[in-house]
């Protein structure tokens, strides 16, 4: 089923990407994605381009796909080998969502991060304490690896 | 009008069928030719359809002559009713007259041991009679066997270990002119034209009344407001062998009648009229009223257009087809649906808990059974011709919103006492509250 299913899913992605999203394979392996997220309008990451690993398990879409920042970022819930703390990429996963699913809801991550199940409690004290401070940081990380 | 599909008339008026009876000319050659109605050149007129819940358009193992899951009542070439006509005080039924002579149709009220009411009929011109029963024997019209609901079936169809239906557990009067009034009596006249009521079966005689029950009795229910979207169901009642109605025995073959005839509801078929002979369950739908169910080409049409929305399976993401008739080898085209939730998916192992029944819902998360989608083909049992979009708990059967709530509302006699809704498609009793699911199909432009 993998195989076919992600192939379905590049189709119907190529039809209609979401807003501010790229992906597809890399080389002729179809397990393997690279997706790009602009930096939503909102945030800090504002003018930013960030480049993801997408990896499909052979069960996929029983088992869901690992998903990484390849480009660095400053964010509560990303630490620096560019690892998410996302629900619906561990517990929560669920068949029914896809690759395109799940991108939009890492760009509502940028926006909104959340600081109370971190990755990086260095950034999550500064979104929750200095809030200038955290957007400050993350706008020079943007500018200086996401440009 | 029942008649209304047949052919108008004028279609056929310049090939001859009509000119005996409007043109008098004396050069048309047909003159001569006795005159045709309509009626006999065209279909029989169709008085209306008995359907046995739980058979889905067949049989499990076929429809085979008289035993199928439907009977079409059509106008019979001569009428053969018959009416009471002369009742005898005789001390032994069994060597009188009218029992003895089997072209004589009687009913035999024995009160004792050697004192007998014999009810005489005679033949009437005005009505057809149609009887149903389990006896295969040549006064049945339509042999009715037990029902076995559709989630005990097994493949071996010796699994009834003992009938409750009658041999000869009903008929069905019907006036052979418009607009052909059909009534149901219990009892059926046997191979010698006989309906003996013994001993110990319920019965009454009042000088000027004599009647009875039979021993499972045949039970009714008319639909309030008709079979259509805006029906409820009515109140069970009971037929007796003179066709009079009354209110329920205690239980089923209880000795004692409960109370007096019920003077201002009456034995006449109504459209949507559900007859319970104990063991199988069937539906009246008379001719006109068929006209509101829809017919083979409005389903495909129906079903064509829920298709066209290229509905898919929200995990293989791979497009679903619902089947028109039965259920087709569809492969993983074939749509299953989360019972608790509506999601329609196609078949996939995600989400199995405990038993391969239980699954969590990948769009909701909602735990429930996980069951294929199977099309209700009967399209008689439908209540109005909107999109199937609805199945039953936990059967599976697909069918329209209004069709699906009325029959969860119907109880339908379940053995001696009990009463259950049932799946009018496979005859399972319904689960959970309300015992339907509202389908909900991921389609390809989400």
């Amino acid at each position: 089923m993998a195989g076919k299913r992600i192939k379905k899913e590049l189709i119907d992605f190529q039809i209609d990407p979401p807003a501010g999203c790229s992906a597809g394979p890399v080389g002729d392996d179809i397990f393997h994605w690279q997706a790009m997220i602009q930096g939503p309008p909102d945030s800090p990451y504002d003018g930013g381009a960030f480049k993801l690993s997408v990896h499909f398990p052979t069960d996929y879409p029983f088992k869901p796909p690992k998903i990484a920042f390849t480009t660095k970022i400053y964010h509560p819930n990303i630490n620096s080998n560019g690892n998410i703390c996302l629900d619906i990429l561990r517990s929560q996963w669920s068949p029914a969502l896809t690759v395109s699913k799940v991108l939009l809801s890492i760009t509502s991550l940028l926006t909104d991060p959340n600081p109370d199940d971190p990755l990086v409690p260095e950034i999550a004290r500064a979104y929750k304490t200095d809030r200038c401070l955290y957007n400050k940081s993350a706008h020079d990380w943007t500018l200086k690896y996401a440009s | 009008m029942p008649d209304t599909k047949k052919k108008p008339p004028d279609e056929n008026s310049m090939f001859g069928d009509k000119l005996p009876t409007t043109c008098t000319s004396s050069d048309s050659k047909p003159l001569n030719k006795p005159v045709h109605s309509v009626e006999d050149d065209s279909q029989p007129i169709k008085y209306g359809e008995l359907i046995v819940l739980g058979y889905n358009g067949h049989l499990p193992n076929g429809d085979k002559g008289r035993r199928k899951s439907k009977y079409i009542l059509y106008k019979r070439p001569k009428s053969n009713g018959v009416k009471p006509f002369k009742r005898h005080l005789v001390t032994c039924p069994q060597s009188s007259k009218a029992v003895q002579d089997s072209a004589l149709h009687s009913v035999s009220y024995t009160l004792t041991r050697n004192k007998a009411i014999i009810v005489e009929y005679q033949s009437d011109d005005d009505t057809d009679m149609f009887q149903i029963g389990r006896s295969s024997e040549n006064p049945i019209d339509y042999v009715v066997m037990d029902t076995i609901p559709g989630h005990i079936r097994c493949s071996s169809e010796n699994n009834i270990t003992q009938s409750t239906i009658s041999r000869f557990a009903c008929r069905i009067i019907v006036d052979r002119n418009p607009p052909y009034t059909a009534r149901i009596i219990a009892a059926g006249f046997d191979a010698g034209k006989n309906i003996f009521l013994g001993e110990k079966a319920v019965k009454w005689y009042s000088g000027d009344e004599i009647d009875g029950l039979t021993t499972n009795g045949v039970f009714i229910m008319k639909p309030q407001g008709g079979f259509a979207a805006s029906a409820q169901p009515g109140v069970w009642r009971e037929v007796s062998v003179g066709g009079g109605v009354f209110p329920l025995r205690e239980s089923r073959p209880s000795p004692l009648k409960s109370c007096q005839v019920i003077t201002d509801e009456d034995n006449i078929l109504s459209d949507g009229t559900l007859i319970d002979l104990c063991g199988a369950t069937m539906l009246w739908r008379s001719a006109l009223g068929l006209i509101s169910a829809p017919s083979e080409h409005e389903f495909e049409d129906l079903v064509g257009e829920i298709n066209a929305g290229r509905p898919q399976c929200p995990v293989g993401l791979n497009t679903l087809v619902l089947p028109t008739r039965g259920s087709l080898n569809l492969h993983d085209k074939q749509p299953y649906v989360y019972l608790n939730c509506g999601h329609v998916h196609g078949k996939h192992q995600w989400g199995v808990l405990d038993s391969e029944s239980t699954r969590t819902c990948p769009l909701c998360l909602t735990v429930g059974p996980f069951v294929k989608l199977q099309m209700g083909c009967e399209l008689s049992l439908y209540m109005d011709s909107e999109h199937p979009t609805f199945c039953f708990n936990p059967c599976g059967h697909v069918a329209s919103e209004k069709t699906v709530k009325y029959w969860a509302y119907v109880a339908v006699p379940h053995g001696c006492h009990g009463f259950r809704a049932i799946c009018p498609f496979c005859a399972s009793p319904l689960l959970g509250n309300p015992g339907y699911v509202k389908l909900i199909f991921q389609d390809h432009a989400d």
